[in-house]
């Protein structure tokens, strides 16, 4: 081989080595592949395609079932994985991933999203939402979920900002903020899309922000409406707060509200009243902290609005998401709204007017007697903090918290992770200063984790009976999704994905994954096969029945 | 709080002592670099409590003892990112990168943080400073003999399997709870050690520590030292036992072998570098 060959080999070799360099890179910029925009016909009737999961809770009454059932009672035990996604910031992972024709969008700590393929769990593409330094968030880097429009995805970030993202490549398409992060506002939750509107919630209630549901042009992204969850000056409701203390109430809203498209109501919960603990300089009932709002799906009017706990002084947001269903009620047909509080009581409630229907303790609780006619608590004198510690049940954390209940439409029962606890509750003096936390007071447990109970409870929402139980030792976040396959499927504290047999609560499949489940499972189907999704510790599980 | 109020001056002359410290903040800088907190009077103490409630307690706790929910460790015990005051202050400000710790507030003061750093420093204190009226060699020799505590408690890798290993056991407990676990051991067992009786699918019940569980499946350890696991679905019966199996040695030891023994473990801790 003389010079001229050696010369000429090694051009040919780098111009071949450039070549795939380039098309390499080109590979790394791919888009995800076509699919059909999501219209708002389709959300309206998501249930109809379950291979695909298309908003935070699958379908826009928030049910979080499934009408798959390849995967069912017979032949869940050969479910194995078939990938897993490592997420690479090292946060936990409160994500609920959507699937859109076999497309997955999965949202990380902080506020970043990635989109994968859905079978193999490998990378399209990946948006980086850069943050400030000084950001004012209360429980750790939380993102969960985004919602889908068109080809759109709509995600809240944790400076307070709303944004979207062409679901093609994962460019910005437009970002507004939504609220001062130095002021204590940040954003957690998925988005709810009601026709051309996103609407969406803030977080903040350790702020002593004033909290509001706001709803957002999906093109644009200019305001459509905003409705504070604190009445302000001259406003109905206003009167609940003693002087200004209003201006600084809280009641976030940092969980995905429902929707039904027939009452046109948005279904929202809100948090806690602010400063939690301590509630000397705002006395009344608070409204409308730790309550369930409807508003009109146009305007964001208030049409009606149920206050779970008046006046809270325990920190027991009624941040849950509303499950909507039709239900026979005392031999008749009632469209209600099911909901299982940090309170430690479970409500069913007609969703057309707000009437409370029924009502009873889900966990242990120490706090109220008993509700009235009108569904308010009875409550036990003297169990309000004090500067020496008061021990009252539930404990912060609640009966329940943020983790989504399922309903089973094939069961007619809601399910709803359950703890019961006690905490002694402190209350402590603070001024209000903008962009400190603002909580007054705190609670502390007395006993270790493991000497307390947690289960799945299931509930029937006609009379708010517990139909079973599942123990789960020794407590879970997790959320819940029922399957028209008749299984329950969850996770827990300590690493576990499993089913339950919706009907009996019998244990029929475990997964140990090894990290804590902080999110709700999903379900989806590519190609006839079926798959399940849950998030453990900072990966991404999915799970399909054995080839 | 119990024992650990009293190594802490807080709310002691705080009317008396505000004045001086106020006149203090004036004329003394703070940075990291100044090598240790210059605001650690019982005014700064108290202030850097009441931001710790306000600003930090929702993570690691209204008692500053952590959070496994939330991974913020226990600040009472030794720290493990930092070893200085100046570290603590630099977490402080700077936060930890890549977890939920988040620097705090740039427009916070120094003296704020110092106060803050303050707090925290006095919620350990000098074991040195501590006197006790036993005699820890006695105390060792009460271990190893008349009390038989190695029979089920290792120390320095000598001992039994039978109960915790206590070779640094001085390092988070406070000399009144170590008399109060030997002379009532039943008050608050950590559910590692209850016991479990669990009857198995071959029908057989066994006892023993329960060394783990989970939502679905259980580990014990019995007398001699073997270890049973069991899935829960396939357990036909499981009471639980939530006492000690340690006996009392109210009776047994006298008062002043308790001080020996309690100054003996006192003195368990790493050796320090």
């Amino acid at each position: 081989m003389n010079r001229t060959t050696i010369l000429l080999s090694s051009l040919l070799i780098t111009v071949c080595t450039t070549s795939l360099m380039a098309q390499e890179q080109q590979f790394e910029t791919v888009m995800t592949p076509a699919f059909t925009p999501i219209t708002w016909e389709r959300l309206v009737n998501a249930e109809d395609e379950p291979e695909n999961w298309l908003m935070y809770s699958g379908t826009l009454d928030a049910q979080r079932y499934s009408r798959l059932n390849e995967i069912n009672a017979s032949n869940v035990s050969n479910l194995e994985m078939k990938w897993a996604y490592q997420i690479p910031v090292i946060d936990r992972a409160e994500t609920v991933p959507l699937v859109v024709d076999g497309i997955m969008f999965i949202t990380e700590a902080p506020s970043n999203v990635v989109a994968v393929d859905a079978q193999t769990g490998r990378q399209y593409w990946r948006y980086d939402h850069e943050l400030p330094d000084d950001l004012r968030i209360c429980c750790g880097r939380n993102n969960r979920g985004v919602a889908i429009l068109g080809e759109t995805l709509f995600m809240s970030t944790l400076d307070a900002h709303l944004v979207a993202i062409d679901a093609r490549t994962g460019n910005l398409l437009w970002d507004v903020e939504v609220a001062k992060h130095d002021s204590g506002y940040s954003k957690t939750a998925a988005p709810l899309i009601v026709k051309d509107l996103v609407v969406t919630g803030i977080a903040g209630g350790e702020f002593g922000i004033r909290g509001f549901i706001d709803a957002y042009d999906a093109v644009t992204g200019e305001l459509a409406w905003r409705t504070y969850t604190v009445p302000g000056d001259g406003e109905p409701g206003n009167d609940t707060w003693a002087g200004d203390s209003w201006k600084t109430g809280g009641a976030a809203t940092w969980i995905t509200g429902a929707y039904d498209p027939d009452l046109n109501l948005v279904y929202w919960g809100t948090g806690n009243p602010g400063p939690d603990w301590n509630g000397d300089l705002r006395l009344g009932d608070n409204l409308y902290s730790d309550s369930a709002l409807a508003l009109n799906g146009d305007t964001g009017e208030i049409a009606w609005h149920f206050q779970f706990t008046p006046h809270d002084v325990h920190d027991w947001d009624a941040i849950q998401v509303p499950i909507l269903a039709d239900i026979n009620y005392q031999g008749q047909p009632r469209k209600v709204m099911m909901w299982a509080n940090r309170n430690a009581w479970f409500y069913t409630i007609d969703r057309a007017t707000g009437q409370f229907l029924t009502g009873k303790p889900f966990a242990t609780q120490t706090w109220a007697q008993g509700l009235d006619v009108n569904g308010r608590p009875i409550r036990v004198p003297g169990l309000e903090p004090t500067y020496e510690g008061i021990m009252v049940s539930p404990p912060i954390t609640g009966g329940t918290n943020w983790y989504s209940p399922g309903y089973s439409q094939q069961t007619g029962l809601f399910y709803v992770t359950s703890f019961d606890g006690e905490q002694i509750f402190f209350k402590r003096d603070e001024d209000y200063e903008e962009g400190e936390r603002f909580t007054g007071g705190g609670g502390r447990y007395e006993q270790p984790m493991d000497a307390f109970h947690s289960s799945i409870r299931a509930i029937d929402p006609a009379t708010a009976e517990i139909e079973w139980e599942f123990p789960i030792m020794p407590r879970s976040s997790a959320g819940i999704t029922t399957t028209a396959g008749g299984l329950v499927f969850s996770g827990s504290a300590d690493g576990y994905f499993f089913a339950l047999d919706a009907a009996s609560g019998e244990e029929l499949w475990n997964v140990s994954l090894g990290a804590r489940v902080h999110a709700a499972p999903i379900t989806f189907q590519i190609e006839g096969k079926q798959y399940v999704t849950i998030a453990s510790g900072n990966v991404v599980y999915t799970f399909a029945l054995r080839d | 709080m119990g024992f650990y109020s009293m190594f802490r001056w807080k709310w002691l002359l705080v009317s008396g002592v505000a004045s001086l410290s106020l006149f203090t903040f004036t004329i003394l800088p703070a940075t990291a670099e100044d090598g240790g907190a210059l605001y650690n009077t019982p005014y700064d103490i108290s202030n850097g409590e009441r931001y710790f409630e306000r600003q930090c307690s929702r993570c690691h706790g209204f008692d500053a003892k952590g959070n496994d929910e939330t991974g913020a460790p226990d600040l009472t015990g030794r720290l493990r990112r930092a070893s200085t005051e100046v570290g603590i202050f630099n977490i402080i400000r700077e936060g930890v990168p890549g977890t939920a710790m988040l620097p705090v507030d740039a427009d916070l003061p120094d003296t704020r943080v110092w106060q803050l750093v303050a707090y925290i420093e006095s919620l350990r204190y000098d074991p040195n400073s501590v006197e006790l009226a036993g005699n820890a060699n006695a105390g060792n020799g009460l271990f190893r003999g008349k009390g038989d505590c190695d029979s089920c408690h290792m120390v320095a890798g000598r001992g039994g399997r039978l109960g915790p290993d206590l070779s640094r056991i001085g390092e988070n407990t406070a000399p009144e709870d170590l008399l109060n676990a030997m002379v009532a051991p039943h008050d608050a067992v950590d559910p590692r050690w209850w016991t479990l009786r669990i009857t198995g699918a071959d029908g057989v019940a066994r006892t023993g520590f329960r060394m783990g569980e989970d939502s679905f499946s259980v580990r014990i350890m019995d007398n001699d030292a073997n270890l049973w696991s069991y899935r829960k679905n396939e357990i036909r019966d499981m009471q639980r036992i939530e006492e000690s199996t340690m006996p009392s040695y109210d009776q047994l030891l006298s008062e002043s072998e308790l001080d020996d023994l309690v100054a003996f473990l006192f003195s368990l801790r790493r050796e320090e570098n």
